[in-house]
């Protein structure tokens, strides 16, 4: 309980960074942190190998990945983005503040069923069993997604073939 | 307030700002920004629900696993669409030269 008072202010924090700052990169870097306090909430909850994996690969992969893309790309300046914000900002409460109040109510009020906190342990060694025995064609399909995501990647990624292109425009 | 219902409003909350980020953004990679922190919202839940359920609800002899299973698939496939999304926005960059999704009105390559 006490980990979760501490940690819930300074998800929330970091996550209104993320929404919030007007210079991309800084955004990308509060997402990290957004992403990173999560792995530790996860960690004080018991659930250790979990928070290990967001922090491989959450925060050690997919943040720096945001990160190097932004750079890459250059995003414009942001007097542009803080010029529109007032307006945008308007729209955007708009439509998020109702999903945000019926998500927030249901949570609040749907939960008040005595449920006791029971203090489970996650066993590395019961979750490798459970994984390769009766999740394995989960892990297969997995695999399969992983490779393809892979292969499609470095096809977007790849410069474009000026030899290739004529003959594919027939 | 009991901790899980502390914890599905956190992660509510985090849905939402998400949802915001998603829609106010003007940039492509910051849309993805939002979406990362909306599948992470989806995440906690998957916790919260794992660490705060009653024990007597399950067999005690066999582990119960279901939630940190599926947190850790979910997990994978968010980075599998997080390196294809940005592999697109990149694709995307190299034709247009911009990542502005306002600029970004028209099909033709």
């Amino acid at each position: 309980m006490i980990p979760l008072l501490i940690l819930s202010p300074l998800i929330l924090l970091a996550a209104i960074g993320a929404v919030w700052m007007a210079r991309p990169v800084h955004a990308a870097l509060m997402l990290a942190l957004t992403l990173a306090l999560v792995a530790v909430l996860y960690l004080a909850l018991g659930a250790e190998f979990i928070g290990l994996v967001q922090f491989a690969v959450y925060v050690g992969a997919v943040a720096v990945l945001i990160v190097f893309s932004l750079l890459i790309t250059r995003p414009g300046d942001e007097a542009e983005e803080i010029e529109r914000r007032p307006r945008s900002l308007v729209t955007g409460l708009l439509c998020t503040l109702p999903v945000m109040a019926v998500l927030a109510y249901t949570a609040a009020s749907g939960s008040n069923i005595k449920l006791i906190p029971w203090q489970p342990k996650l066993s590395i060694a019961e979750l490798g069993e459970v994984l390769f025995t009766s999740h394995a064609p989960a892990v297969l399909a997995l695999a399969v997604l992983l490779t393809a995501v892979l292969i499609g990647a470095a096809l977007f990624a790849r410069e474009p073939d000026k030899t290739q292109d004529d003959s594919s425009e027939k | 307030m009991t901790p899980l219902a502390m914890m599905l409003t956190l992660s509510s909350v985090l849905f939402a700002l998400g949802l915001l980020a998603v829609l106010t953004r003007r940039n492509a990679i910051l849309v993805l920004v939002g979406i990362e922190l909306m599948l992470n919202a989806a995440n906690l839940n998957f916790i919260a629900f794992w660490a705060f359920d009653s024990p007597g609800a399950h067999n005690a002899a066999e582990p119960v696993l279901s939630g940190p299973m599926f947190v850790m698939f979910s997990i994978a496939i968010a980075a599998a669409e997080a390196a294809v999304g940005l592999a697109i926005i990149l694709m995307v960059f190299r034709h247009t030269r911009s990542t502005d999704l306002n600029k970004l009105d028209s099909l033709h390559g």
